[in-house]
């Protein structure tokens, strides 16, 4: 035997996959026709893509492709639609704080202080209550005006003794 | 690079969705072998493809040439692959029992029970497929299903040819490990073939 195992093993693999110089491909070819162990290694090598290829080869001779390229249309359709969330998300990932997705809680918490805020504003008491009703009774000597509202329920009874007099009853 | 390839990608890159259509009709047999042999599921290995010209169609924009395109698409494959492996986790696990061994019977040796063992025997290769690191994964799939050159698959891998030999030799040895309880290497045994000759 001209080269021992060991030094063609380390080209043997290459030799395989058809990657060797001429000139190791030589010294390997020699070496096998006087070597049964590193053919067996060959065979065993052949074998083993055999089994990781066959399977694949045969899923892929039964598999019906049209069919597939339709599921890609339909999908690039759907993913047209949802172009304007996409396009307010790459807005959004324009800066690194959106990017990690701070907004989310940031958000919430602007939305909960507005919502906060207005109830606040909208329950605060009119300095001016509203006036549902209005009696105006004039005589001679005194003139009355009669406001009943609303909420709270309290009439207020407005008596003008003259033109510059004015009292209040409620 | 050829020039009509180049051309494709282009109005590809323009958002023409028949120059996506004829990528598919070249490449989609390639992308779903490497698919197949991640996920190793028909369905799963159809998701993959079609995930790959749709996540394609949109991020073609970012090719910019300066590698083959069939490499950009093979990584793009293998990383959606690998994804949805992750993804289904235990969906992908085989109905044998990992940790078990199985050895056929005598009676299973014989004609009738062949295609059983044909298939238990591809689970098996399945188990040993999933048992090893995605690098290694990867480069039998590129070299051994579909036959890519050391240089393709550095330049796919985004490594180098050292590195690449370096899982192929790596990724064989363990699948020849992994299975020799029931595969048993020539010099040694029976060898693979006779299982399938039987």
């Amino acid at each position: 035997m001209k080269n021992s195992c060991s030094t063609v093993s380390t080209v043997l693999e290459k030799y395989f996959d058809q990657e060797v110089t001429d000139e190791e491909k030589l010294l390997v070819e020699g070496h096998l026709q006087e070597c049964p162990g590193c053919r067996d290694a060959l065979k065993s090598m052949e074998e083993f893509r055999i089994l990781i290829k066959a399977p694949v080869e045969e899923a892929t001779q039964k598999e019906d492709f049209p069919w597939v390229w339709q599921k890609i249309e339909r999908g690039i359709r759907q993913q047209e639609k949802l172009t304007w969330w996409q396009s307010f998300r790459s807005w959004l990932d324009v800066t690194p704080l959106f990017k990690k997705r701070v907004w989310i809680p940031a958000v919430a918490t602007v939305v909960v202080l507005l919502f906060v805020t207005t109830q606040i504003i909208l329950k605060k008491t009119p300095s001016y209550p509203e006036v549902s009703v209005v009696e105006y009774i004039e005589s001679q000597s005194d003139n009355v005006m009669v406001y009943q509202l609303e909420e709270p329920k309290v009439t207020v009874i407005w008596l003008f003794e003259g033109p510059e007099e004015e009292r209040t009853t409620t | 690079m050829n020039r009509e390839e180049n051309e494709m990608i282009s109005r590809c890159q323009q958002g023409d969705q028949e120059a996506l259509k004829e990528i598919f009709d070249k490449y989609h047999e390639k992308v779903y072998r490497i698919a197949y042999g991640v996920v190793r599921q028909r369905e799963e290995a159809l998701d993959v493809v079609q995930d790959v010209f749709i996540k394609l169609f949109r991020s073609i924009k970012n090719f910019k040439g300066r590698s083959h395109f069939y490499t950009y698409l093979y990584r793009m494959v293998m990383n959606t692959a690998i994804d949805h492996k992750r993804k289904a986790g235990k969906q992908f696990m085989s109905s044998l029992d990992e940790e078990g061994s199985f050895e056929p019977s005598e009676e299973a040796e014989k004609g009738p029970e062949r295609v059983l063992l044909q298939k238990e025997l591809e689970e098996r290769v399945k188990l040993a497929m999933d048992k090893l690191p995605d690098e290694q994964r990867a480069a039998l799939i590129y070299r051994d299903v579909e036959g890519l050159s050391y240089q393709e698959m550095a330049e796919a891998m985004g490594c180098s040819i050292g590195t690449v030999m370096s899982r192929l030799h790596y990724g064989r040895k363990r699948m020849q490990e992994t299975l020799k309880d029931y595969v048993k290497v020539h010099g040694q045994g029976r060898g693979i073939s006779t299982v399938s000759e039987r």
